[in-house]
């Protein structure tokens, strides 16, 4: 759906006064666009990634936020990326991760909701059901989990993955 | 966009983000009521540069005729809701009428549209979900017309809740009976919080609806119809051959499996009937944002269109059920399920069906749509009718004087409404 509106408007400006285009940047949230995820796969090459999805009108995706949370501080050596793929205010996105304890780690969010287009940069068979987390290998295979994840399933990734 | 034209928007954007932080009661709840200038605006306008609170720049939107033959339409665009009519079936617009403004608080969740419902006296309701909270929580508010047809607009109040439970409320849908009720049902976390305070952890939301009497200004009787449904999905209402509403949504089964089922209210208004649409297993603990469409035709059959990511199958697909919603039909799959196949939405017009729904083939977003004229039993192939290369609106039909369109609002060809050819 088409969510263009006042609150991308403001996530525009937003992130046009704030938003550095370093793409090694983090502690803030960039708008993600149809090319953002070839950004990060680039950024990542090589190298374990653990991408999780979530958005902000999705009750589960809110509950789990802050396990994410939990996992980064028990593993901050994780490379980890936060995607909102709901539309929703650059402030609003910063709001969520810093309560769920997730200050500091790299942070997307789409300006308006992810669309066909960029859904299909991320994975051409999601039809945007959140959340879901994708367990990126260094040799680029990419595993992924749909819904709520059973964090011991990333515990035992990244154990085998580091 | 133009570097001064985006620096001029950063900074009334800014503006308004100060506002909305110094006096969120005056931005959240300003009332707009503009009347209806006699100047017309083309729907179909370029893409880009969707800042402002027109149709143009809409991301939801619902249509709706009157007993005068005019098509409303309400929408969500820069964080308000607003109404306006055309008198040529959607080529030009009267000025829009602002129901009530909400920035960032308005529900953008993926499956969220303002609801519009016009009786044959003219009389007008508009339901839509607005967020009261930093946990994403949601009221129902109710706007309501006492004649939509009245000289200086259509005549829309100050909106108000519709539910006065402090629990998290969204996706309305609401309909005239034939003989002039109304009826709302919505989704409703009451009893997931009551469950919650009792250390009992409940998952999704609850179906709840009520009845109104005096066309929206009061609604008396909310019920819980069922526990258990998917919080995220948009619900589909219809009238059966009794005048009892049918409400098709997303239901969670077992631990997590989101399937659709169907809820029949008896004459009392109460639930009568409960059944599961189809076993499709899909287990997921999260949002599939994606409800189903229900129809009623005149033989007493009920149709659903659904998506899903189950076990048993995966696409969209269609189910009719001719006994009264004891038993449906195999699930018949739709479109192309190699490309997305999604968002249904079904029109029955006697015992002819439409059914049209969303796909993408990776470069174009295409609206198809499908026809039968024996109630379901036999299908036309699928045909393209409208497609994007930019982000679009689920689609949406409408019925009207014996015909039958397509509601769709886009981003690069701007609102677009399309009659379908029954062949």
């Amino acid at each position: 759906m088409i969510r263009n509106s006042y609150a991308s408007w403001l996530f525009s400006a937003c992130a046009f006064v704030a938003q550095p285009a370093s793409s090694t940047d983090v502690g803030t949230v960039r708008p993600f666009d149809r090319d953002s995820f070839t950004q990060i796969r680039s950024a990542y090459a090589h190298k374990p990634l653990v991408v999780h999805i979530w958005g902000l009108t999705c009750g589960p995706c809110l509950v789990e936020l802050p396990k994410w949370g939990q996992m980064k501080k028990a593993h901050p050596d994780m490379n980890l990326v936060l995607i909102q793929a709901d539309e929703g205010s650059v402030d609003a996105v910063k709001v969520a991760v810093e309560h769920a304890g997730l200050k500091g780690v790299e942070s997307w969010s789409t300006r308006s909701e992810l669309d066909e287009f960029e859904r299909a940069s991320i994975d051409a068979s999601w039809v945007g059901d959140m959340p879901r987390t994708l367990l990126i290998s260094a040799d680029g295979v990419v595993t992924t989990i749909k819904g709520v994840v059973d964090q011991r399933v990333i515990t035992r990734w990244l154990a085998t993955h580091d | 966009m133009h570097t001064r034209s985006r620096q001029f928007l950063q900074l009334a954007q800014r503006a308004g983000f100060i506002l909305s932080v110094m006096c969120p009661g005056l931005l959240a709840w300003a009332q707009a009521d503009l009347p209806s200038a006699p100047m017309h605006q083309h729907a179909r306008v370029d893409a880009g540069g969707c800042v402002g609170t027109e149709l143009k720049c809409a991301t939801a939107v619902t249509p709706a005729f009157d007993a005068h033959n005019n098509l409303w339409v309400a929408w969500v665009a820069g964080g308000a809701v607003s109404v306006a009519r055309s008198t040529d079936l959607g080529r030009t617009f009267t000025a829009a009428t602002i129901i009530g403004q909400y920035g960032e608080s308005i529900d953008f969740g993926a499956d969220a549209k303002p609801q519009l419902a016009i009786d044959a006296q003219g009389r007008a309701v508009m339901a839509y979900g607005v967020f009261k909270d930093k946990a994403y929580n949601a009221q129902i508010w109710i706007a309501t017309s006492a004649s939509i047809w009245e000289k200086d607009g259509p005549g829309f109040g100050v909106p108000r809740s519709l539910s006065s439970d402090p629990a998290s409320q969204r996706f309305p849908v609401l309909s005239f009976t034939s003989t002039g009720r109304l009826f709302a049902a919505w989704l409703d976390k009451r009893t997931v919080a009551r469950a919650s305070k009792q250390g009992r952890a409940q998952a999704g939301a609850a179906l709840a609806y009520a009845w109104s009497d005096d066309a929206g200004a009061t609604f008396s009787g909310e019920t819980i119809a069922e526990d258990n449904t998917c919080e995220c999905c948009r619900l589909a209402l219809a009238f059966d051959a009794l005048r009892q509403p049918v409400i098709v949504f997303r239901a969670i089964y077992a631990e997590h499996e989101r399937d659709p089922a169907v809820i029949l209210l008896n004459s009392e208004g109460k639930p009568a009937l409960l059944r599961r649409v189809a076993e499709d297993h899909w287990f997921i603990d999260g949002c599939p944002h994606h409800g189903p469409s229900v129809a009623v035709s005149a033989d007493g059959a009920l149709h659903a269109a659904w998506f899903t990511q189950g076990k048993a199958r995966q696409g969209l697909f269609y189910a009719r059920s001719e006994n009264h919603r004891q038993q449906f039909s195999d699930a018949v799959p739709i479109g192309n399920v190699a490309q997305q196949p999604g968002r249904p939405s079904l029109l029955a017009l006697g015992n002819h069906i439409w059914l049209a729904w969303k796909e993408f083939d990776g470069r174009h977003i295409s609206i198809k749509e499908q026809y039968s004229n024996d109630a379901g039993r036999h299908w036309t192939n699928e045909r393209i009718v409208a497609q994007t290369d930019h982000a679009a609106d689920h689609p949406v039909l409408i019925a009207h004087d014996g015909a039958v369109f397509l509601s769709w609002a886009t981003r690069d060809q701007g609102y677009r409404f399309i009659k379908l050819e029954a062949s």
